[in-house]
């Protein structure tokens, strides 16, 4: 889907997700790595304070990739 | 170290007034059995019956297979659930081979499976071959789901122990011993210097949720991979506590036969000098996923592997586990197979696993989970029916008003183990 999304209608998209190597895999062209599989996108663990603040950086994050000229596949580490 | 399993061939199965075996039929004393289950106050209703091979029987929604055993000395058996916390593998364990405790209730989770004891259903599950003794049982309302998993858990491990203990109390004689014995790793070296050493690396569902695998009783999933002698395997330490899709999910019953390992252990001395046993992890977060492989690599150095056998357990995102094991063993010199199931939709053509890598490069698999196949109706179904709309492999369709049942393999017990119990293959095209 990301790469047809990026293909077709030229978005670009930044993808989630926690198991990085599927997503080299499969052709994800901006990756930010996720937090683990079943709460990619936060961290429960840290209560709700610190789970904000883990969605925040990852959503700042994900916009920074999104915004980020790149040549090749990258992934956006914090 | 020396393991003998006392097997008493278990071909039929029958209620009496107690719990004994006499000419290969297993007798239980069903009130007694019912009751010991109903001790736990988890449970609202227990229910014991009975589904032999070629009986028309479907069985849903199975959690676990449990074969009866119990040390003949200590009578107890699984360590830190129905015996004293101590190391297995040696001593004499009784076995009531070809009899099986299945575990069957309201569902847990959708990754429970089922099993046909005849039709066409049967010859996908190893379970369709034994006699089985399903505890039914009902959780209390508002149960926790964890706490129903744990309880049934516990249940069909206290029940196998409680049948083979009840026999062993009782006059027995063993139809067959089979002795599993060897040294330890130094003292097998030095006995075969000249023979490759593979080591085998048994991958386990760990990921929470109630994807758990047991190892002495203790919760995988945070742990580290560890080295277990072939024996301890095959006499008790692993224990299944997982959900995972019911085609490749390794029952206990898988746990206690693993035939990678039997068959290693078969071949040790001849053609191979087999180390022993990597029980490892697949985590939900890739550092955990890393960790795992890279550990499991550090001792198969530490004891100078030259080849590997890693075995899968589910699929999806394991698959990643099985590629980075690849990577990390092939990358260092030590040669790989890999075994695993296949998802490749149900005509076969999708990428048959999540992720890949060039270093797998030699793969057996166990079979495509997506396959559909036709079951007919079964005269009597035992547990609930209509729980085959939730599990995994399964649909609101797929139950027909005449009982017969439209699904994808993954919904059969064990039709896909990856631990290679099965009779399913893929051939390359």
């Amino acid at each position: 889907m990301t790469r047809e999304i990026e293909r077709v209608a030229g978005i670009p998209v930044v993808q989630i997700a926690t198991i990085v190597p599927i997503m080299l895999t499969v052709g994800t062209n901006r990756v930010v790595p996720g937090v683990a599989i079943p709460h990619p996108t936060g961290n429960p663990a840290m209560g709700p304070e610190g789970d904000k603040a883990v969605r925040r950086e990852l959503l700042l994050r994900s916009f920074k990739a999104m915004t980020t000229p790149i040549t090749e596949q990258t992934i956006f580490e914090k | 170290m020396r393991l003998e399993l006392h097997k008493i061939h278990i071909t039929g199965l029958d209620f009496a007034d107690e719990t004994y075996t006499s000419g290969g039929t297993l007798f239980i004393n069903k009130n007694e059995a019912e009751a010991l289950i109903a001790e736990d106050r988890r449970f609202a209703k227990v229910e014991l019956d009975l589904a032999c091979p070629g009986e028309s029987k479907r069985i849903i929604p199975v959690k676990d297979v449990i074969e009866p055993r119990v040390k003949i000395e200590k009578k107890s058996y699984f360590p830190g659930f129905f015996a004293p916390m101590e190391k297995t593998g040696s001593g004499k364990t009784l076995v009531l081979d070809g009899a099986a405790v299945v575990t069957c209730g309201p569902i847990v989770a959708f990754q429970e499976g089922f099993i046909d004891m005849s039709g066409p259903g049967a010859q996908y599950t190893p379970f369709s071959q034994t006699r089985n003794i399903v505890l039914y049982v009902e959780p209390v309302e508002n149960l926790e789901k964890h706490l129903y998993e744990a309880a049934l858990r516990e249940a069909g491990l206290k029940l196998a122990v409680y049948f083979a203990k009840c026999c062993a109390d009782k006059e027995w004689k063993a139809d067959e011993i089979q002795v599993f014995e060897k040294g330890d790793t130094f003292e097998e070296t030095q006995k075969y210097p000249d023979l490759p050493k593979v080591i085998y690396v048994c991958m386990n569902i760990t990921q929470g949720l109630l994807h758990d695998t047991y190892l002495y009783a203790n919760d995988l999933r945070p742990a580290l991979p560890t080295l277990l002698h072939p024996n301890e395997v095959l006499d008790g330490a692993m224990v299944s506590g997982n959900c995972v899709s019911a085609c490749d999910k390794n029952t206990t019953w898988h746990h206690l036969h693993n035939p990678i390992v039997q068959s290693l252990y078969a071949r040790h001395g001849k053609d191979i000098n087999f180390l022993g046993m990597i029980p490892t992890q697949e985590s939900t977060v890739l550092d955990g996923k890393l960790r795992a492989a890279a550990m499991n690599l550090s001792i198969a150095q530490q004891l100078g592997a030259d080849g590997a056998i890693i075995s899968e357990e589910g699929y999806g995102n394991p698959d990643t586990d099985l590629c980075l094991n690849a990577k990390f063993f092939e990358n260092a010199g030590i040669k790989t197979v890999l075994v695993s199931d296949e998802s490749a939709g149900t005509d076969g053509a999708s990428q048959s696993l999540a992720d890949a890598t060039p270093e797998l490069d030699a793969f057996i698999s166990t079979g495509n989970v997506n396959e559909m196949i036709e079951v007919p109706a079964m005269d009597k179904v035992i547990g609930c029916k209509e729980a085959i709309s939730l599990l995994s492999g399964g649909a609101e369709e797929s139950l027909r008003s005449d009982g017969s049942m439209f699904v994808e393999l993954q919904s059969v017990i064990a039709s896909t183990a990856e631990i290679g119990f099965n009779k399913l293959g893929c051939e390359w095209i």
